[in-house]
């Protein structure tokens, strides 16, 4: 079959293949197709997917030019009758393209092992995060004992987080940090990122988790490490503020809800906790009933605007002391 | 039309008769009996145990997922003669009354011709496709603007998983084992299938579990919404909808590992003489290999969905972190099955393609041995790459790269399938036919789908991307842009066949361009919203995604009124299309060789096949001979 392909078509093909591969690396170069890595982790994928990008290309150019040529050279005429070339196989090139796919893959599988084992590297003395999911939060545990709704991590530093969930799966991922794991009730998983570029990036559950899913959104904060040592040390006086505001903090109640005393509490998925006054009022309860049901049953009454999101377990996963600072806490906020 | 077997024909039944003979009105009562059954076992066994309360909907409703079918399909008679057989009475050795179609009454009742069989399954898969077309543009319309319009987040999560399990249960499975049930036995030169009664209750299964699903989704209290990939401890809590789901999947299960049996059986045992294994087209290859998949790997999902029903309706803990339940196990068997279903779901659309190119290039298939070769490497790799779903779930860490492996070299068979095609191609004559341009689609988007696929393979990549938009865009282009092609291709190619009818030309290939480029539109954006962050099966999304996904939105409108066009000249055609003739497409394979529609017995005379099926281009080359001595009739009264 070789024999019959003339040195005519073959420029022709090579054109073809030519045209396909300049179209399709404008392609995936013009588009942003990744988003700005900010962690090192994120960069060797990134380098794993430019590689891959560079083999599909040649591939699908192949493929782009044998096609579009075959469609315009052996276009049959309508009252062509007669049949092709009765060729059934060509045994050296069968082997060919046996081979080259098998060495190509082979190629990516090498590179993507060895960083995939770069990327699960945590380095001797790993900042070591343990995560929790309920649906649908995030609760970030610091080595000094403090919890907050969403991620900081310091610029530069590895951080091992250590992801465990109280119901069902949940996944961690942030697009820059390109870094995803999921967290399995009854089982602890791990994750490694190292942090290469400071700002504030979104978190998201990427696992079907019930209700609140699309609204399980956090985000974590980059800052240079030094400034994490302080911030560390910060979170430690923090505790000398209202019992209530940790608790608050703890159980990532800002991921949903907005509370002005309460730092970081900007979410807009549940009501404004500012306004408790007003709901309690439209819920006809006085006004600490009312909080404490509205965290233990929160189905009991949905403020209207609001859909009914939160997971019960999350109230009851607060230990009875806990939550009775919890509740003064928003009725002293509230007032 | 001389016949091999003679006809006998049901006695026309009066009075009582109408009523217990199989048909629709014994369905009117004998579904109810079993309805009671249903309610009063459960009851019973509760009232008489002490269990409290007495009437549990949940295990009611479990029990009556099993017997409502029962009972349907002993009305309609699935297993009227098995039941007349079992119970002592004497049968008629060749008792071929529920056999062939005379009218379209003989569509609506247990019919043993797998050709009136095969017909009901393309059209009952349709029916579902459109309804999971449906539902994906109602989600579509609800993720054109981020926040919530028109369905709450738990509407939108059954729309979604509805939409997948409908797509994969009821559609695209189904439909390939609907084309094999019309065209296996024609090629293979075989009267019918060789079980054709099990083959009539497979079907009967079919609308069953299709109405299950749909059920499950306007059950009080809520619909299955787990996603179709149904993951524990998730599933396990959702509302009752969830258990139509589960008893859904096991009657479809139950149906496609039915099929394949039937298909393996025929095709090892009823090859006309001289149809070697090497001389059997690739729609049967390809067909055999799928239905071993089926055999192997479908008890799997069975399992998965049995466990998740026990930890719900029994309350056992096989998925119950709490109780001691592993977890990851779930997706383990669930992965167990559903990664060869992607095979099971593409497979039978290479052999579609194999036949297609050949015939429509008029060249035989280039490298046929390792054509049917690959398709067994596939059927074999297959097995030993489920985990590479199950890259960023917490499985044992040392699992991902061996399973990145194969799944690296499973793109190998799969390249040499498409080499060969486009080897095929090269020096044909090329007729641009509707069947020939659905193939062109689906080998350029299939590429697109296996390179997608490269990337994923690739573990690091894959915790980048899975769980986003982008593996929404991947298997798209694998099914979609795959099997969907694949599918359109042989109901085009085969319609003249299977109606004696040619379908309008024009209108095939306005079908194919409005599909082929909304196809693009909506699912090629779909990798980019995927890569830069948006995750999948979520009602609400960030607002930097909102110009595309409305984009994405207003051509998956476009993409689904293309399939207008389809029923209609289907419809159209059906009915007044030019007649076909036997062979419009000058091929060689036997289910050309016979009238459009075939004979009720395929074959008037036994085909003698002495050479290969795809010989286009070589002088005097033959597939089969008719004439051989004819065999003495059997089968008289």
């Amino acid at each position: 079959m070789l024999r019959r392909v003339r040195r005519g078509s073959i420029f022709q093909l090579l054109g073809f293949a030519a045209i396909a591969a300049v179209i399709t690396s404008l392609v995936a170069v013009l588009v942003p197709w990744l988003p700005n890595p900010a962690s090192d982790e994120a960069k060797r994928i990134h380098f794993v997917y430019w590689f891959t990008t560079v083999i599909c290309i040649g591939v699908f150019a192949a493929v782009a030019a044998v096609m579009t040529y075959s469609v315009i050279k052996f276009r049959a005429r309508p009252d062509d009758d007669s049949d092709g070339a009765p060729i059934h196989g060509h045994t050296k090139l069968e082997i060919i393209w046996t081979a080259i796919p098998a060495v190509l893959v082979t190629a990516i599988s090498i590179v993507s092992a060895i960083v995939l084992a770069q990327n699960s590297r945590t380095g001797s003395h790993p900042l070591v995060v343990k995560v929790v999911a309920v649906q649908f939060a995030w609760k970030f545990t610091y080595p000094n004992g403090k919890s907050y709704g969403y991620l900081t991590l310091p610029k530069g530093r590895h951080v091992k987080l250590d992801l465990t969930a109280n119901d069902v799966i949940h996944s961690f991922w942030s697009p820059e940090l390109s870094q995803k794991q999921d967290a399995v009730p009854g089982q602890h998983t791990s994750l490694v990122i190292t942090p290469s570029r400071t700002g504030t990036f979104p978190v998201i559950c990427t696992e079907l988790c019930g209700l609140g899913h699309a609204l399980m959104r956090s985000h974590v904060t980059i800052i240079p490490a030094a400034k994490f040592d302080t911030w560390m040390k910060a979170g430690g006086q923090a505790a000398s503020g209202p019992p209530g505001l940790a608790v608050f903090q703890e159980n990532g109640c800002g991921g949903c809800h907005t509370l002005k005393a309460a730092p970081g509490a900007n979410g807009t998925i549940g009501p404004d906790l500012d306004k408790l006054k007003q709901e309690a009022a439209r819920a006809h309860q006085p006004l600490a009933a009312f909080i404490k049901e509205s965290i233990l049953k929160p189905s009991a009454y949905i403020e209207p605007g609001y859909r009914d999101a939160m997971p019960p377990t999350l109230g009851a996963s607060i230990p009875a002391g806990k939550l009775t600072q919890l509740v003064q806490y928003l009725e002293q906020s509230a007032k | 039309m001389t016949e091999l077997h003679e006809h006998h024909t049901a006695p026309a039944r009066t009075g009582i008769r109408r009523l217990t003979g199989p048909g629709w009105l014994r369905v009117l009562w004998v579904t109810p009996i079993f309805f009671g059954i249903g309610v009063g076992l459960p009851v019973l066994i509760r009232w008489l145990a002490h269990w409290h309360p007495v009437w549990k909907g949940s295990v009611i409703l479990t029990v009556e997922l099993v017997t409502v079918p029962l009972g349907f399909l002993v009305g309609i008679g699935g297993f009227d003669y098995w039941a007349h057989y079992a119970s002592g009475r004497p049968t008629v050795e060749d008792d071929h009354s529920s056999h062939g179609a005379k009218s379209w009454r003989d569509y609506f009742r247990v019919n043993t011709d797998h050709k009136v069989i095969g017909i009901q399954y393309v059209v009952t898969t349709i029916i579902f496709f459109c309804i999971g077309g449906l539902l994906a543009m109602l989600f579509r319309a609800e993720l054109a603007q981020p926040g919530d319009q028109y369905f709450n987040p738990q509407t939108f999560n059954v729309l979604v998983s509805n939409h997948a399990a409908l797509m994969i249960f009821l559609f695209v499975i189904p439909a390939f084992a609907g084309l094999g049930n019309y065209v296996i036995p024609l090629m293979l030169g075989a009267a019918d299938m060789a079980f054709p009664r099990l083959n009539a209750l497979s079907f009967w299964l079919l609308p069953m579990a299709g109405l299950m699903l749909v059920a499950g989704m306007v059950t009080p209290g809520g619909g299955p919404s787990a996603g179709w990939t149904c993951y524990a401890p998730l599933c396990s809590h959702q509302p009752l909808g969830q258990v139509f789901f589960n008893m859904g999947v096991q009657w479809a299960g139950a149906s496609s590992i039915m099929t394949a049996l039937n298909f393996l059986v025929t095709i090892i045992t009823m090859r006309a003489p001289g149809m070697t294994f090497w001389r059997m087209p690739l729609l049967v290859w390809a067909n055999f290999t799928t239905s071993l998949l089926v055999v192997i790997a479908t008890p799997f999902i069975a399992g998965s969905q049995f466990f998740v029903m026990f930890d719900r309706v029994l309350h056992t803990h096989f998925f119950e972190p709490g109780g001691g339940g592993y977890v990851l196990g779930y997706q383990h068997i669930f992965w167990f099955y559903s990664h060869p279903a992607v095979y099971i779901m593409m497979l039978p659309g290479f052999g579609i393609i194999s036949e297609v190119i050949a015939v429509m290039s008029r060249k035989p298939v280039f490298g046929y041995r390792l054509m049917a070769l690959s398709l067994m490497a596939i059927l074999v790799l297959g097995f030993s790459v489920w985990a590479h779903h199950m890259f960023v779930a917490g499985m044992a860490g040392w699992l991902r790269v061996p399973m990145m492996v194969t799944s690296m070299v499973i793109a190998v068979p799969t390249g040499i399938k498409i080499f060969s095609w486009l080897a095929t191609m090269w020096e044909g004559r090329i007729h641009f036919t509707t069947p020939m341009l659905f193939a062109l689609g689906f080998l350029s988007m299939f590429v697109i789908g296996g390179l997608s696929g490269i990337y994923l393979a690739s573990v690091p990549i894959d915790i980048h991307a899975s769980d986003t938009y982008f593996i929404v865009a991947h298997i798209h282009y694998v099914l979609f842009g795959g099997s969907v092609f694949t599918i359109f291709a042989g109901i085009y190619y085969w319609f003249p066949k299977m109606t004696g009818r040619m379908y309008d030309e024009r209108l095939g290939k306005l079908h194919f361009w409005l599909t082929f480029i909304g196809f693009n539109l909506t699912f090629f954006p779909m990798h980019y919203i995927g890569l830069q962050g948006m995750p999948r099966r979520v009602a609400d999304y960030a607002g930097r995604f909102a110009d595309i996904n409305l984009f994405i939105s207003i051509a998956s409108f476009g993409l689904g009124a293309s399939t207008l066009v389809f029923l209609y000249n289907m419809a159209k055609s059906w009915k007044h299309g030019e007649p076909a003739g036997g062979n419009p497409w000058r091929a060689l394979t036997l289910e050309w060789q016979v009238s459009s529609p075939p004979p009720i017995f395929n074959f008037d005379e036994i085909p003698q096949v002495v050479g290969h099926p795809y010989e286009y281009g070589v002088p005097g080359a033959k597939h089969a001979i008719f004439g051989a001595p004819k065999p003495e009739p059997v089968g008289t009264d």
